[in-house]
């Protein structure tokens, strides 16, 4: 116990000391320190404009997304995280500019459904098994593997040939 | 006279069609074979008329007929003739003209080389085939009509008509020439030629064991007849949608200039979606053909594919998602819209009915859980899984927010790569666990045993990959998931093969080949598995280790990158090509360990003519099986073009994707080529008496 | 007749449970509605275009000065909503024209309402000083007030009247003297103030 408190203890102390140090490490920047193309596609990977539907804006071509990389660059240099700029972009355009919607309800809608859906399906399935299990009345195996087959195709052909029987009666 | 020509063409192909789904369902009401053959004879007419009025079409594109809507739409006197051809498909009319003749071909051959075998499921097979393929003529008669022609009438208004009205005229073809629009830019691609069609054919090619399936539930004939009769057909269709959407990839990572070959855009997906299912079922048919299981379940896949077919041409066709694939907003959004419906409850309803008359009962339960079957039933849940969270994705959630919620929302690829792994990775391990299992039970022992050998093999793989390429523990864990999944096919065949060179004494190529022979289904699906497997590994290393930076460079400056160095040699501005389209060329060499490899040229094409999109960023690669130097030209100074801005991306392992399609094909083909000549016969043979009696 | 009450004893035996049955049925059925449903009016929503008469749909405004303007509060006037973007070049070919246009009617019971789509202050300030326009325009903030007009590019402009009701609907760039005629034929209608 004591040991586990003296660990937590430290990590505090690091983490404290850590963000110091990013924030000193902020502190010291220009405000308008420059900011390489990279770090400008990196945010941009993230966005979508609405002009370009589907289109990441570090590969859109038009001049709307042009004029927005430069936004995010001004941002960036600013000082704003790449996380800043992308809330600050979702603030003023909306849930559109992001890949997966930040909005709560709309990010659960998007993320858990698929899973809810899958899971109604793993539900069936296991259901219909389960069914099978008990409906069969738990045939042994390797006996039952092939004695309803047979069965099974014998009444098969008898229902076809009755089939026929009754297309042979209806033509006459 | 060519639009007279192609229209009354496709009129007769359109009535031929309706003639033939009506006659056929009437032959089966009358019992009466002579119908039937008129029917039949209708239905095969459809193809002849539809090869002349896509004919017209083409004539009218190659002679420049702009007097016509649609030539006038996707050509200019300056489209080289090569474009000239890919225009029949360049926009929304021609294309559904091309989709319509396509399905007729499809109609054709599976009309002419099942009829023997199968007649009693024929009348039902023209009816469901024919009154598809009499909608899809009816969207091209009312709605983008590909023939439609401008005139001027008397009081100087413009209107499109394909006959000449009272006192019209035909426009100055001068003028006409001037004004005409050319081919979409994004269109001028080598792969243009080549991955719509297969793309169609992909599509279109499903209803054939569509129209089986529902020909097997509306005769009553639930046999895998139906199943056997189309097995190579839904092989041609799932082939040439694979390539297909590989060769979209491709046309991508050429032309659109992003680095990466799979956007997860609702287009790509919409055609992506009835590739799952379709994969699904060519699984779980070996069940019911081998065990006699999931009837109700395959069939239920079948129609599901083909619903996922109309549904993809709808959602793409119709405008219902935003995308730069689709095609512009049309009228026939609402027809496609209530066809899919139709279509969906009339073959879901057919199902239901003959499943609660417990006319689809399987033969045999699921035993041990790590028998084949279940494994097989895993597989198609994930296939399954897979579906929805991509259907959801692309189609559900989106336009759910923007109608209940009022919100629009984009779902990208950061979506779906937190949705999809796991089960990619799952089906990974299914595909390497389960060609290991044995019908009825297998023991956890027996299996342990039989992956000795592909493990160590898969072992080798992720070394030699730990070595070549950038990877992280977790990363080399999944590559070793997938490389298994090829080197347990790799070792299966090699195992059988190694068993007839050890029993039989055949020589190793001997023992090889009639290995293959023996089991063609077989063994090409474990090279399709081993494709699979290539094609995973360069689309995971593809996707986790592009490298990618973004520099503007004077001439004679160098950027490094992953361990190449590009040094930017020169400018070439506005060299004209033979098209009319201006060309911005930047020259770099790549380095490697100080040697020279590679030349390239980047460049941004301008279309003068074009209207809307008219900038193309056409990217240049030096590639190596290794990973892909691909170089975008991005910027230049405009007029000394002293330095130009350059994105370069190393897109690691991305050739296998390539290389992995190619043997997929092969695969398919091995899978598909028809079984030895004696075989045949006898099942000619045996099949006519049973006919025989059906018809006597 | 023998073999075919035999087949149906035979398919008594063999079918799934009555009840299993129908739950399945009426799933299927509802899946394949609400499927159907969404998609279907998905299609419809997608294919509005913008509204050209009836009611203009109500929004407020905050322009780039910080005031809020409500399309409501602006009965009994005439309000020439245009839609733009600092990096639309048809734009810019109609803003001096807008700008001369608005110092015409500005005390005429016209106000102009500027929106911009997709835009960014920083260069919709720019825009706005580099063409001199002094109506209210403000951002489009996550593009709520084109969406609900509809509008499929810029610039587009409508024409509302008095009573709130839209009078006309352009989708191109704007000359003088088709602006004003427009604003004329809306002055003309609806109950004078």
């Amino acid at each position: 116990m004591k040991n586990l408190l003296r660990i937590a203890l430290s990590l505090l102390v690091i983490g404290v000391a850590l963000s110091a140090v990013t924030l000193s490490a902020y502190a010291q920047d220009d405000p308008r320190r420059p900011v390489t193309d990279d770090e400008v596609n990196a945010v941009s990977k993230k966005l979508y404009c609405p002009v370009c539907e589907n289109i990441t804006l570090d590969t859109c071509g038009t001049l709307a997304c042009a004029q927005w990389r430069e936004e995010v660059r001004l941002l960036l240099s600013e000082g704003n995280t790449p996380e800043q700029v992308i809330e600050n972009f979702v603030a003023r355009f909306g849930d559109r500019v992001v890949g997966t919607p930040v909005d709560p309800t709309l990010r659960a809608l998007s993320l858990v459904t698929p899973w809810l859906l899958s899971g109604l399906v793993l539900l069936g399935t296991a259901i219909i098994f389960l069914r099978w299990r008990k409906e069969g009345g738990a045939p042994t195996p390797k006996a039952s593997a092939a004695q309803p087959s047979a069965s099974a195709s014998v009444r098969s052909l008898e229902t076809y040939r009755a089939r026929i029987e009754a297309d042979l009666a209806a033509r006459r | 006279m060519l639009a007279e020509l192609g229209f009354i063409a496709t009129f007769l192909a359109f009535l031929a069609a309706l003639y033939a789904a009506g006659m056929a369902f009437y032959s089966v009401r009358v019992r009466d074979d002579r119908l039937l053959l008129s029917a039949r004879n209708a239905a095969l007419a459809t193809f002849p008329l539809l090869t002349i009025s896509l004919g017209a079409l083409l004539v009218a594109l190659l002679s420049e007929q702009y007097q016509i809507a649609y030539v006038w739409n996707v050509t200019d006197p300056n489209t080289p003739t090569f474009f000239r051809l890919t225009a029949l498909w360049g926009a929304q009319a021609g294309s559904l003209l091309f989709w319509s003749g396509i399905m007729s071909a499809f109609a054709f051959g599976a009309l002419l080389l099942n009829w023997q075998g199968q007649r009693r499921l024929m009348p039902y097979v023209i009816l469901y085939t024919m009154l598809t393929l009499a909608f899809f003529l009816s969207l091209s008669l009312f709605f983008e009509n590909p023939f439609e022609r401008y005139w001027i009438m008397p009081d100087n208004s413009v209107v499109k008509s394909v006959f000449a009205l009272g006192g019209a005229v035909p426009p100055a073809s001068v003028r006409l020439a001037e004004t005409a629009n050319g081919l979409n830019p994004l269109l001028r691609h080598f792969g243009m030629i080549v991955h719509p069609p297969l793309l169609y054919m992909g599509f279109v090619g499903f209803i054939i064991p569509f129209a089986f399936a529902m020909a097997a539930l509306a005769s009553g004939d639930l046999s895998t007849n139906w199943l056997k009769a189309t097995r190579r057909w839904t092989l041609l269709a799932w082939v040439s949608l694979s390539l297909g959407l590989v060769l979209g990839g491709r046309w991508a990572y050429d032309v659109l200039g992003w680095g990466g070959w799979w956007g997860w855009d609702p287009v790509e997906n919409a055609a992506f979606l009835p590739w799952l299912l379709g994969t699904a079922f060519l699984h779980s048919v070996i069940i019911q053909e081998k065990r006699g299981m999931f009837k109700v379940w395959n069939m239920f896949l079948m129609l599901g594919t083909f619903s996922a077919v109309i549904f993809g041409t709808f959602a793409t066709r119709s405008g219902l998602v935003d995308s730069v694939h689709s095609f512009a907003r049309s009228q026939i959004g609402f027809p496609l819209f209530f066809f899919w419906f139709g279509m969906t409850s009339v073959s879901v309803g057919l199902l239901l009915w003959r499943w609660r008359r417990g006319e689809l009962r399987d033969e045999r339960r699921l035993n041990g859980w790590l028998s084949r079957e279940s494994l097989f039933v895993l597989n198609n849940i994930v296939f399954v899984m897979l579906f929805i969270a991509i259907f959801w994705g692309s189609f559900g959630a989106p336009i759910f927010s923007e109608l209940v919620m009022g919100t629009t929302i984009t779902l990208g690829k950061d979506y779906f790569l937190q949705v999809t792994p796991p089960l990619f990775l799952a089906l990974f391990v299914l595909m390497g666990v389960a060609p290991l299992s044995a019908w009825g039970v297998t023991s956890l022992r027996r299996l342990g045993k039989a992956l000795i050998v592909p493990t160590v093999l898969a072992a080798l793989i992720v070394g030699l990959l730990a070595l070549t390429q950038p990877a992280e523990p977790l990363a080399l864990l999944i590559y070793g998931v997938i490389a298994l999944s090829g080197t347990v096919a790799l070792w299966e065949t090699v195992r059988g093969a190694a068993a007839r060179h050890r029993s039989l004494g055949e020589g190793w190529y001997t023992a090889f080949t009639a290995l293959v022979a023996r089991n063609r289904r077989r063994y090409g699906g474990y090279l399709i598995h081993l494709s699979i497997a290539i094609l995973g590994i360069g689309a995971l290393g593809s996707e986790l280790y592009q490298q990618e930076t973004q520099r503007t460079l004077a001439v004679g400056q160098s950027l490094e990158l992953g361990g190449y160095v590009m040094r930017y040699d020169g400018f070439l501005g506005g060299q004209v090509a033979e098209d009319g389209r201006i060309m911005d060329i930047a020259q770099v060499t790549v380095l490697r360990d100080g040697r020279e490899i590679a030349q390239l040229r980047p460049r941004r094409d301008f279309y003068p003519n074009a209207q809307g999109m008219n900038t193309m960023t056409i990217p240049s690669a030096h590639s190596t099986l290794e990973n892909d130097f691909y170089v975008l030209l991005v910027d230049w100074e405009t007029i000394s073009a002293r330095s130009a801005t350059f994105k370069v991306f190393i897109n690691p392992l991305i050739n296998l994707i390539w290389w992995g399609a190619l043997l997929l094909v092969i695969g398919t083909i091995i899978g598909m080529y028809p079984e030895d000549r004696p075989a045949l016969a006898t099942a000619k043979a045996a099949q006519p008496s049973q006919l025989a009696g059906a018809k006597a | 007749m023998t073999e075919l009450r035999m087949a149906e004893d035979l398919q008594v035996e063999r079918a799934p449970s009555k009840r299993g049955a129908n739950f399945l049925i009426v799933l299927a059925a509802a899946i394949l509605a609400s499927m159907a449903l969404i998609f279907g009016l998905g299609l419809r929503h997608q294919q509005r275009t913008q509204p050209t008469e009836g009611a203009a749909p109500l929004f407020t405004l905050k322009t780039l000065n910080g005031e809020e303007i409500a399309l409501e509060s602006l009965r009994g006037k005439v309000v020439v909503l245009n839609f733009w973007a600092s990096w639309c070049g048809p734009c810019r070919d109609e803003a001096a024209e807008l700008e001369a246009a608005w110092q015409q009617y500005k005390d005429k019971g016209v106000v102009f309402l500027g929106i911009a789509y997709t835009d960014t202050e920083r260069n919709a300030q720019a825009y706005l000083k580099e063409y001199g326009i002094t109506y209210p325009n403000g951002l489009d903030y996550q593009t709520r007030i084109s969406a609900l007009y509809r509008i499929s590019g810029v610039p587009e402009t409508f024409i509302i009247d008095r009573d709130g009701q839209i009078s006309e609907f352009v989708m191109m760039p704007l000359k003088r003297p088709q602006l004003s005629a427009m604003i004329e034929r809306a002055l003309a209608k609806g109950a004078q103030p």
